[in-house]
């Protein structure tokens, strides 16, 4: 019996513990107590979000009691008020917004039930089930590769605004003032170049740049990869009686690079602009100049004192580069024909109008959003000494 | 005067200008400005962008609504405008006539046998199909020259409701002698895709500035006032500037959007209170910054002297405060313009945002996605193309602006 209440409300005991586990620790630690103070605010954000989600799906039409009567009368059962009426009360649906809004944060904390979609007439849980991770892996990836075009060549980008284009330093020789002439004419055009792709990256929507490569794939003459598979591999498993299916996974891997393509590439250009930005300011500080002084040049200089001081602003947004990934992935899902949690989110909100399955996804971003933050700050606050001097006022020799 | 500084290469110590010295904010930024060729250019593109959609009317030559819709044009290709052909060479600007083929569909084998494998022919044959129904014949040997400032239908050249001004004119900039020119061709009903494009720029626009002016207020209101008490009052109004920031947007413009739709407004009705919906929900970014200079500014002199003087707090917000932030505040929103006519076109493009009869950018856009279009009518991207433009254009002037208003930017140069 207790064993059955425990794994029932197992979401609970863990935020409990957690709690439990941070407050004890911040008794002796500054570090801990901002750790723990991170968390609650974590919690507290966590809840706001969940009212103001639950209270957003509210303005949605119908509600569930409607769409099980109408689902009736498709079966053929004629229905009458009184039986929507004993079916909303049966829901739940005749209690107050906050009343409801409490039993569902109460399922949720309690269980990490996220509610029953009336449209999919199954649990939120279930009608998601892997769609979320599949959203969540895109994201990430997206992220990913946005990161890996906008952090190095956003330094580039920075490193060459004041450099002139021809070397014409006396000391060198001719051989090499000829060398790094060139490369940093080199260097200049990629700039030049990353920067027109970034600002288009900026003006083309996800979609249309979805739609300009299907299209381009149209007029090229072969199937563009829309969907996540192609019709042959779509119902293979993974595993069959002969072992792996590496051809799935060939097939899986030309389809999966043009969602991720697709959203990477707006995210690239807002990162590029920023680490730009960033790397910009740092380097006309003091203390370059300082370790300039000391002898430090090149890469070394680069790589030790700008570049790593504006990694942590950049690593500090994550969470929320996250959330605006995941905010094009909806239009970017329903142009390339993706069955993930974001196309689940649109259907539920244009055309079903399934209010917690909607309220269900979007509070799981929120969380994944939240949680990122929350990792990002207590990291920085570990390893970043300005952050850590900052957040824990006066926390001894940084 | 103040240009002059700015030049390079030139010592700063040689001719002594008080000017730079005692110049506004707004005058150094616009000053550091006029200096980026690339945000001069993008701006006057912009403008004069904005200026064929501010008088779209008089620049289009054809009604873009269902009034002004050829029939007898409908799917049309682009009408090129030549100057010479074969037929020789002519200082007016011209095109041709063209005229409807018949289609010629060949009914007499279902009449013969009536039976349905000749239906199936007829239907696999592709002549009933809509781009094949409207084919046109050129007659290169009737010419149609271009006319300027032809009369045409009336439109209101400028119109105020608020101060009863409505001037009308039935003049447009350009036309053809007999029947109308579609420079970019037509849809499928016969609406002109080169006025409806020049219409839908302002209309998109109008929004992002509605949008904008709310997106102003509320930040304002929420960071003004977060950052000026402090406290308790601080804490809450930034925690849930905190959730909303978290939420992605446009799923909650989206079920705004499902939420107006069961509301019965006319076009104009939902214009606004979609504009409306995508600024409200837009606070957080300028909120928190706003909040986090005030935060600071507050402890100063000047705030305390207002409120000794005994300025109410909404007047020290609003009159010394927020003026101290001005600067920032309007390069900001003038950046967002750009995101802010995204939000509208990706809503109007999934169609919970404006819809068809109304000629906006996104209501266009849409259309991109119709594998029909992608195949037959290849014309009716040209307000992609232009939707493009006017973003870059935006992007460009903004990030010129943001340079121009860091005041640290000097430094390096």
């Amino acid at each position: 019996m207790i064993i059955h209440f425990l794994s029932e409300t197992w979401l609970l005991w863990l935020i409990l513990f957690t709690g439990a586990l941070l407050f004890r620790a911040s008794r002796n630690s500054q570090y801990f107590h901002y750790v723990f103070n991170r968390y609650l605010l974590a919690l507290v954000t966590l809840l706001t979000v969940s009212a103001i989600v639950f209270s957003l799906m509210e303005v949605l039409p119908g509600d569930c009691a409607e769409k099980m009567i109408a689902y009736k009368n498709t079966q053929g059962e004629s229905i009458t008020q009184a039986d929507i009426a004993a079916e909303r009360a049966r829901m739940g649906l005749d209690k107050s917004l906050p009343e409801r809004w409490v039993n569902w944060v109460t399922d949720l904390t309690l269980k990490g039930d996220l509610g029953f979609s009336c449209a999919k007439r199954q649990s939120v849980n279930l009608a998601l089930g892997d769609r979320f991770w599949l959203s969540f892996w895109f994201c990430i990836a997206g992220l990913v590769f946005s990161y890996l075009i906008a952090v190095p060549f956003g330094i580039l980008s920075a490193w060459v605004l004041n450099k002139p284009w021809k070397d014409r330093s006396p000391q060198h020789t001719q051989a090499k003032r000829l060398l790094n002439t060139a490369g940093l004419g080199l260097a200049k055009m990629t700039d030049v170049m990353l920067r027109i792709i970034s600002y288009l990256g900026l003006a083309l929507p996800n979609f249309l740049l979805a739609l300009t490569i299907i299209l381009l794939y149209v007029f090229a003459g072969e199937a563009a990869p829309t969907g996540l598979f192609s019709d042959e591999w779509k119902q293979v498993s993974w595993f069959t009686e002969s072992g792996f299916q590496w051809g799935k996974l060939n097939d899986f891997l030309g389809h999966i690079w043009l969602p991720i393509f697709v959203i990477g590439w707006s995210a690239t250009a807002l990162q590029l602009q920023t680490v730009r930005a960033l790397v910009v300011d740092e380097s006309n500080k003091l203390y370059v100049d300082a370790a300039k002084a000391r002898g430090v040049h090149g890469f070394n200089l680069w790589a030790k004192y700008p570049v790593r001081h504006s990694i942590s602003p950049l690593f500090n947004s994550v969470g929320f580069d996250y959330q605006r990934i995941f905010n094009d992935l909806p239009i970017v899902a329903i142009v390339i024909g993706l069955t993930d949690a974001s196309a689940l989110l649109i259907e539920a909100l244009a055309m079903t109008n399934d209010q917690e399955l909607a309220a269900g996804i979007l509070f799981l971003v929120a969380l994944v959003v939240i949680s990122m933050n929350f990792i990002t700050d207590i990291v920085l606050a570990a390893v970043d000494p300005r952050v850590r001097k900052s957040v824990l006022g006066t926390g001894g020799p940084a | 005067m103040l240009t002059a500084i700015f030049r390079k290469n030139k010592p700063q110590t040689d001719t002594y200008d008080e000017s730079y010295y005692t110049a506004g904010q707004f005058a150094l930024i616009k000053a550091r400005f006029m200096k980026k060729t690339v945000g001069l250019i993008a701006g006057s593109l912009l403008g004069f962008m904005v200026l064929l959609g501010l008088f779209a009317p008089f620049f289009s030559p054809v009604d873009p609504t269902i009034e002004g819709a050829n029939p007898d044009y409908r799917r049309g290709a682009p009408q090129v405008v030549y100057f010479w052909d074969e037929n020789g060479f002519s200082w007016r600007p011209f095109t041709y006539t063209y005229s409807k083929d018949k289609p010629k569909i060949n009914l007499s084998a279902l009449a013969k046998g009536g039976n349905l494998a000749a239906l199936d022919a007829l239907t696999s044959s592709g002549a009933l199909n809509s781009s094949t129904q409207n084919l046109f014949t050129v007659d290169k040997n009737q010419r149609r020259y271009l006319q300027f400032l032809v009369t045409g239908w009336e439109y209101s050249l400028l119109k105020i409701d608020l101060l009863g001004i409505d001037i009308k004119w039935d003049r447009h900039l350009f036309g053809v002698d007999q029947g109308s020119i579609h420079l970019m061709g037509t849809d499928e009903d016969g609406k002109d895709v080169f006025s409806r494009t020049l219409h839908a720029i302002w209309v998109t626009i109008s929004i992002a500035i509605v949008a904008l002016i709310v997106k102003l207020f509320v930040s304002l209101l929420v960071g003004g006032v977060s950052g000026y008490f402090g406290g308790k009052v601080d804490a809450v109004l930034m925690s849930i500037t905190e959730a909303v920031r978290v939420i992605p947007p446009i799923p909650i413009y989206l079920a705004c959007a499902v939420a107006l739709s069961q509301i019965d407004l006319t076009p104009t009705q939902r214009y606004f209170a979609i504009a409306v919906v995508i600024g409200a929900l837009d606070f957080a970014a300028l909120g928190r910054r706003l909040r986090t200079h005030i935060l600071v500014e507050r402890t100063q002199d000047y705030v305390l002297a207002a409120q000794l003087a005994g300025s109410s707090h909404g007047r020290v917000i609003w009159r010394h405060l927020i003026p101290s932030f001005g600067s920032y505040i309007i390069v900001d929103t003038l950046i967002n313009f750009p995101y802010v006519i995204l939000a509208e076109t990706s809503l109007s493009f999934l169609g919970l945002g404006l819809t068809e009869p109304v000629n906006s950018l996104g209501v266009l856009l849409q259309k991109a996605q119709d594998p029909d279009i992608q195949q037959n009518m290849v014309w009716q991207f040209f307000p992609v193309a232009v939707f493009v433009t006017l973003i870059m254009a935006f992007v460009f002037v903004g990030d010129a602006l943001r340079d121009a208003a860091d005041p640290y930017s000097e430094r390096n140069k």
